[in-house]
């Protein structure tokens, strides 16, 4: 018995096959219902819950619908000894997935380039003259992907950066539209993202009204461009609320 | 935490602190005179631990172990692979620990732990020996298709006694796990199959079943310092006491694995003994909690 450590056998998974984009997107039929009933501008449910993990200096869980995110913030701490000397602090922010957490095993690995998305995000957001020479670590392990994973990345991190005391701007709440034909949909799950003609992610300050990364991809129509937004920074706005009623409620917890 | 204080007096407190980090080994050992710990246990009691299982909705099989601060995610996606020639008739099982930098400060994306491969392999060799699994119910078409059980364990805290908590997350979702209903197509390959009365033949069952679990293991760790004997350490008091004994005992009481990594101290068979005498009833403790997540779940 036993693995057979010398060779990997090659596997598939016995799922069934893609499932079809539905034809709407041709045809323009409203009565299309998004596979979770929500409407075209609702965002799912947010949870958000900080002090996850307590060997990091702050940290925070997030779940939206199936998307569950850990991030842990560990810092200000010593920067790496090749590193030159900096006057102000430095981010370093790290992205990775589960094996798991994607429906085909390994499909994490694909999404490389979220780290060093997850540094823009934040890096306007953080006031990095208040730890100078010294390094914040970011890391993100994305527990289980169920769509919209980087915005739900982002405005975890800016959770445990809170938790761990780092001195912000403001927090930092992030949303992503995605165009299906002449549709806007707003916090697409997988499903949706799979057969999306363009997507828009906008990260802000909701306090602020100031934006700190704006990713455009796809197909857009001129006039759903400034509606995507619009929608976005409302949304942002909400969520921005949730986040500052889940550190409220950390904070008095503690203090009992 | 830390030593009983008569006066709320935050210089004296700032002095503890400052005491358990600069002689963290007298810190303890002053503790160890009153034959306590500073999180209040005594020496022989492990921490707090629960199991959560179908932590993961979208594995087959899932559990999130805690015990104390250390928590493990476990998570099994099945897929399918031929077997080979000599085992025409058993599946596989692909055992991994990963510890992902968000779990302790000492690990970094790009440099990953000391201690990641060596619970990986403690982990891979206790399982596939325990007899927990029997590889032929993991066989489909004999000779064409069999199961290959991707087990993915997950540290999100490391506090101390990770083998413990990974294993324990380890058998929890395999007591989760779940085998789909699988059916050969035309094509010769495997597919889930949905509706009943297919025209294609079944290999499995007719319902999503379970995988029958033999002799569970369980595991105790604990650290030697001088005569003391420390069950389940905390990650400090592993920095501190470099010596650890893992004792790893199935259901019925029947050693699988004593595990012993060198350490200055050295460990005459009366520790053993005690070691032993210490996991004897954790097992029990730590199998009636398996048993009550389980039927937990069976009631929903």
């Amino acid at each position: 018995m036993a693995a057979k450590p010398g060779s990997a056998p090659t596997t598939y998974s016995p799922n069934l096959g893609q499932k079809t984009r539905p034809p709407i997107f041709k045809d323009n039929d409203l009565d299309w219902v998004r596979p979770d009933g929500r409407g075209f501008h609702q965002c799912r449910p947010a949870f958000f819950r900080t002090g996850a993990v307590n060997s990091a200096s702050g940290s925070a869980y997030a779940e939206l619908g199936n998307t569950k995110v850990i991030v842990s913030v560990f810092g200000p701490r010593e920067s790496k000894k090749a590193m030159m000397y900096s006057d102000t602090g430095r981010l370093n922010c790290n992205v990775s997935y589960t094996t798991f957490g994607t429906p085909v095993r390994g499909q994490g690995s694909d999404h490389k380039e979220f780290s060093s998305m997850l540094h823009k995000a934040l890096e306007g957001a953080i006031m990095l003259e208040s730890f100078p020479k010294t390094t914040v670590d970011v890391f993100a392990l994305v527990l289980e992907s169920g769509g919209s994973d980087l915005p739900v990345v982002i405005s975890c991190a800016s959770l445990a950066l809170a938790d761990a005391g780092i001195m912000m701007y403001d927090l930092v709440a992030a949303v992503s539209v995605a165009c299906l034909g002449k549709n806007l949909v707003i916090d697409p799950i997988l499903e949706e993202e799979s057969y999306q003609d363009g997507s828009l992610m906008l990260t802000c300050m909701p306090s602020r009204y100031e934006v700190t990364q704006l990713t455009f991809t796809g197909e857009w129509p001129t006039p759903d461009i400034n509606e995507a937004m619009q929608l976005c920074l409302d949304a942002c706005n909400k969520l921005g609320k949730v986040m500052r009623t889940c550190l409220k409620e950390a904070a008095s917890a503690s203090q009992e | 935490m830390g030593l009983p204080n008569a006066s709320a007096d935050l210089s004296t407190e700032v002095e503890v602190d400052a005491f358990r980090r600069l002689f963290p080994l007298r810190f303890f050992e002053k503790h160890l005179l009153e034959s306590i710990r500073p999180d209040a246990r005594p020496l022989g009691r492990a921490r707090d631990t629960t199991i959560a299982l179908g932590a993961v909705a979208s594995a087959n099989g899932s559990a999130l172990a805690k015990i104390g601060s250390t928590t493990m995610l476990a998570a099994i996606k099945m897929e399918v692979m031929t077997p080979s020639m000599e085992t025409p008739d058993e599946g596989c099982i692909a055992i991994d620990f990963h510890m992902p930098p968000i779990c302790s400060p000492i690990v970094r994306p790009g440099r990953p732990a000391e201690a990641a491969p060596v619970v990986a392999k403690q982990l891979s060799d206790t399982i596939l020996s325990s007899g927990m699994i029997n590889l032929k119910e993991l066989s489909l078409v004999s000779g064409k298709a069999a199961w290959m059980a991707y087990l993915d364990i997950y540290c999100l805290d490391a506090d101390g006694a990770l083998y413990d908590a990974a294993l324990l997350a380890a058998v929890a979702a395999f007591s989760h796990l779940e085998i789909p209903v699988v059916s050969l197509n035309d094509d010769g390959k495997i597919v889930l199959s949905e509706e009943q009365g297919l025209s294609d033949n079944d290999p499995v069952n007719k319902e999503k079943r379970k995988v029958n679990l033999g002799s569970i293991p369980f595991s105790l760790t604990c650290i030697l310092h001088k005569n003391y004997i420390l069950a389940d350490p905390t990650a400090e008091e592993e920095s501190i006491m470099e010596t650890s004994v893992t004792v790893v005992l199935d259901t019925s009481s029947q050693l699988i694995s004593l595990y012993k990594p060198g350490g200055a101290v050295l460990a005459y068979t009366s520790a053993i003994q005690d070691c032993i005498a210490l996991t004897r009833p954790r097992v029990k403790e730590l199998q009636k909690i398996l048993e009550e997540a389980v039927s937990g779940m069976e009631v929903d």
